[in-house]
């Protein structure tokens, strides 16, 4: 049963450097036609049972004119959300304003992922973005006075020239803004991106790690719950949608280049706005095998600290974890642990897991 | 055909001087092929010639020439130029009775061209100077007619000027050959013997025998039979390239061309063997060749345990019309079950290596080359050493001798000194110079071949700035100070990765391996020493820092489908790696030893 639902929107006022997601500059002419052919889609795709989990992301969904929201809101109310519903919805902090949360309110959102990724100007110069802590401070009391009180903040690290005092910095700004959730990336240099045209390079990953560890440390101290590779939640707040993705479960994905996740198929849609907008939407298909799906739960399942339940695993497929993966030598090496049912990996060896899923799969 | 009409004939030359090319131009004229299919070096058939510019397999076909009304059967046997296949050259020089000496209007003679024309002398050929290649702006016939008048000793007005690119000359050089080279012997009495100078598998038709008929006939209904291996077979087909395929019902004595007889495997035939026939039959092969002997040994080993079979197969097929690869089984501690080749030189090595990556699909692992070592023992015994593995313990040995070779290095006179500080660093005995002209040399020293195995050629050309020509005969064994050296990773030792090195050289040689090592072996997830020692004695050392970062920093909905085609790439990449130990190895960390620093 599909409990998920991701819906993107392409459109932004302004190109991020490393942002490898399909998107368009905003131009009024596309927009409502997009909406009209979106809409179409989650009318074909969607079996109007209960949704979960429901993410608008994009691009910058929060871009839109009222009108267009407005519309956006319409396909929205066609889908069923369930009593205990996570919806989030992307926002760009100088998009925020009394009217647009309004919007939200009404739309049901209860929960606001805003992209700030920086507040050092060197690093937001070389993302191609804005932020000023003085504004954001004053925008994130405003949403809170909206009600509220689910919120995610990005933040990014190691980016070219940074230094662990510039993470530290940035990281101690965004703890004053006190949000429930915090994911943290650092930079990935993806094809078709301004970053990879630039012939951007990554730090020294002696660097990272550093600024990778100080992270993690900090946001333990401060009562945050390290629960995914990159991502760090007050509790009971750790991001529904996401975890529906790390567990391995079934995802619609409507919209330019989003991917699902349905009866099996995994597939993607389409980057090219022309043909999105002559309703070719799927681009590719693949049915996954009980081999990929067994795989795919492992490369997913692992990147959630408490890991993978052995139960559970054997419950979906039924087969032992540990007859399916040779997972044995790895725990006698201590690079997995077993504990409690569950199998994780020892958080020594989380930024190098890649080279431990490789033995695995 | 008149058999008196026959001209078998071969070119040689240094590399690069242009010989394919006039292949071709040859081929063209005669109108064996016409331009269109006229690929470029049509001679050179595997894809490894034709992109490195070098020729290695020989190829011969028959060309048709009219003459003062007469028509004329030509064979033209194509040669490698590379010294390592000097071979090779013998073979084919062993089938003609004359050579065209191709020599660049603007390089003059080169190391190669001394090396192959003595090959040509030897087997008392007719020989034919050309200086090709004279449509190049910095062509200078002129020297070059000096060179090949006072240092060669041929007469001014035997010397053809051709352009293998215009075409220039061509006509004349192939109107020279009627008229110098001679026939071949006619004898269609005799038993019939006939040379085998080369061989190939086809799949559908088995092994293809290359010959030269020297006495006799081979007539399509005959059954032959192979005098070395005493195995007989029906004839299936018989023909000459010219190029494409022509199938004839028989051949007649002085005649090039091949034999099918449905042979099923690749034993039965030696290159060198004679092939007599039943209704006919001699009871004396011809003399062949002496097989040359390899000059350096390395091992072969197939990345995956299950490939060894494959791995076999491959190394046979490549044997049966390559006389000078040699194949033994081998063990190793580290690399499992593969093979100790022997290759007549580096290129060689390197041909050989390719061929089995592309023409087979199998991913190798090749250890580094090592010469034979003569290892006299306390006891007395003296004993080969091809294999640093094999050398026995330092207390039983008494001495060790290594080959030494004479070099011809030509060069521009004022690189002499940086040829003799080369020559110096390794280990080389200074003989003569000889002066081309005034303003080049032949530079003769004698140096242990284990150097020319390591980098002295790479070095040569840098130091040179690539003006060097290179070339070397074998002149026998000399004691040396000779250590082996063990390389450990992780603390383990890595037998494949032993090497002998001479003691003086020991320590800087330890240092430029560990460091190789380093640069080549990926970071794993712990610590690992990589020490060069000389028995239980450390030399060198160097840390591979354990690996910090391989993580997808996020991965969402539409992230998954794409990260897993990452970490298949990934895991693609694991599988060309060796685990030796706990440690993973990729193919290349067994040859970056060979590497120097510069």
């Amino acid at each position: 049963m599909v409990k998920s639902m991701y819906i993107h929107i392409p459109f932004c006022k302004s190109i991020c450097s490393y942002c490898d997601f399909a998107k368009i500059l905003y131009n009024e002419k596309y927009v409502m036609p997009y909406l009209e052919k979106l809409k179409n889609e989650v009318i074909d795709a969607y079996d109007g049972k209960e949704i979960n989990t429901l993410y608008i992301g994009g691009g910058t969904p929060s871009c839109l004119e009222e009108t267009e929201l407005i519309y956006l809101s319409e396909i929205i109310k066609t889908i069923k959300l369930s009593d205990t519903y996570e919806f989030t919805f992307e926002c760009n902090i100088e998009d925020i304003s009394p009217d647009l949360l309004i919007l939200l309110k009404d739309m049901k959102v209860n929960r606001l992922s805003i992209g700030i990724e920086s507040f050092n100007k060197c690093k937001l110069d070389f993302m191609n973005r804005k932020a000023d802590f003085k504004d954001v401070q004053q925008k994130i009391n405003l949403v809170r006075s909206y009600g509220f009180d689910n919120i995610n903040l990005d933040l990014m690290y190691g980016l070219p020239g940074e230094t662990l005092k510039d993470t530290k910095k940035d990281l101690k700004y965004i703890l004053k803004l006190n949000p429930e959730h915090i994911s943290t990336y650092s930079l990935i240099i993806e094809d078709h991106t301004m970053c990879k045209i630039r012939s951007d390079e990554n730090i020294d990953p002696e660097e990272e790690i550093k600024m990778y560890e100080y992270i993690v440390k900090t946001l333990k101290k401060k009562g945050y719950n390290h629960y995914e590779v990159s991502n760090f939640s007050k509790s009971g707040y750790q991001s529904k949608h996401n975890m529906t993705y790390w567990n391995n479960e079934e995802y619609y994905g409507f919209g330019l280049g989003a991917s699902g996740y349905i009866e099996g198929f995994r597939y993607d849609n389409t980057k090219n706005l022309d043909a999105y907008l002559l309703s070719k939407y799927r681009e590719s298909e693949v049915l996954m095998s009980k081999s990929d799906m067994m795989e795919n739960e492992v490369m997913l399942g692992l990147r959630k600290m408490e890991g993978i339940n052995l139960q559970e695993f054997f419950d979906k497929y039924e087969i032992n974890m540990q007859d399916a993966f040779p997972i044995k030598p790895l725990i006698k090496n201590k690079e997995l642990i077993y504990k409690d049912g569950y199998v994780y990996i020892n958080p020594k060896y989380i930024y190098v897991m890649n080279e431990l899923l490789l033995k695995l799969i | 055909m008149k058999q008196s009409n026959i001209r078998n004939f071969s070119i040689i030359a240094h590399i690069d001087h242009g010989k394919s090319t006039l292949a071709d131009r040859i081929l063209e004229i005669t109108g064996a092929l016409d331009k269109r299919e006229l690929k470029a070096q049509t001679l050179d058939s595997m894809d490894i010639e034709r992109e490195r510019g070098i020729t290695i397999k020989l190829n011969a076909v028959e060309l048709k020439y009219n003459l003062d009304g007469e028509e004329y059967t030509l064979h033209l046997i194509d040669t490698p130029g590379h010294v390592d296949f000097s071979y090779e050259v013998s073979r084919s020089l062993a089938a003609c009775e004359g050579a065209v000496l191709v020599v660049d209007a603007a390089q003059g003679i080169e190391a190669q061209t001394l090396a192959n024309l003595y090959l040509a002398l030897e087997s008392d050929l007719v020989i034919i100077p050309v200086i090709n290649k004279i449509d190049l702006p910095n062509a200078d016939v002129e020297k070059v007619t000096n060179e090949l008048v006072n240092v060669l000793g041929f007469k001014k007005e035997d010397i053809i000027l051709t352009s293998g690119k215009t075409g220039e000359g061509v006509k004349e050089l192939i109107e020279e050959i009627i008229k110098k080279v001679p026939a071949p012997k006619i004898d269609n009495e005799s038993p019939t013997r006939a040379l085998i100078f080369d061989s190939y598998y086809d799949d559908y038709r088995g092994v293809i025998v290359s010959v030269k008929l020297e006495e006799g006939e081979i007539r399509k209904k005959d059954k032959i039979k192979f005098m070395a291996t005493g195995e007989s077979f029906d004839i299936e087909e018989i023909g000459v390239n010219t190029p494409k395929q022509v199938l004839k019902d028989k051949m007649i004595s002085g005649e090039v061309g091949f034999i099918g007889a449905s042979i099923k495997s690749i034993e039965s035939v030696n290159v060198g063997d004679t092939v007599t026939v039943l209704r006919n039959e001699a009871s004396i092969p011809l003399d062949g060749y002496k097989p040359m002997k390899p000059m350096v040994y390395s091992g072969i080993f197939p990345v995956e345990p299950n490939k060894y079979e494959a791995l076999k197969e491959a190394l046979e097929k490549l044997k049966l019309n390559d006389a000078s690869l040699t194949i033994e089984k081998e063990s190793s501690e580290a690399l499992g079950f593969g093979f100790r080749c022997g290759f007549l030189g580096l290129l060689h090595m390197d041909v050989i290596k390719e061929r089995i990556k592309r023409e087979f699909g199998i991913e190798i692992i090749v250890t580094s080359p090592s010469v034979i070592y003569k290892v006299k023992l306390t006891n007395g015994e003296i004993i080969e050493v091809d294999n640093p593995n094999s050398m026995p313990d330092r207390v039983s040995i008494k001495s060790v001798e290594e080959p030494f070779i004479r070099t011809n290095i030509f060069v521009p006179s004022e690189y002499i000194g940086d040829v003799m500080g080369l020559c110096t660093e390794k280990r080389g005995i200074f003989e003569t110079t000889e002066y081309i002209d005034q303003k080049r040399v032949n530079i003769h020293y004698l140096l242990p071949l284990s150097e020319i195995v390591y980098d002295f050629f790479d070095k040569l050309k840098s130091y040179t700035k690539g003006y060097a020509s290179f070339d070397y005969e074998l002149i026998g064994y000399r004691e040396s100070d000779l250590v082996k050296m063990d390389i450990l990773l992780n603390g383990e030792k890595v037998d494949a990765l032993s090497l002998i090195v001479h003691k003086d050289s020991a320590y800087k040689r330890g240092k430029e391996i560990v460091s190789n090592l380093k640069e080549v072996i990926p970071r794993q997830l712990f610590q690992i020493p990589i020490q060069a020692s000389i028995g239980s004695k450390i030399i060198a050392r160097e840390n591979i820092s354990a690996m910090r970062k391989n993580v997808l920093a996020k991965c969402y909905g539409g992230d998954i489908s794409r990260k897993r085609k990452l970490l298949e790439k990934q895991k693609e990449g694991k599988k060309k790696m060796k685990m030796i130990g706990k440690v993973e190895l990729p193919s290349e960390a067994f040859l970056s030893i060979l590497k120097s620093d510069k």
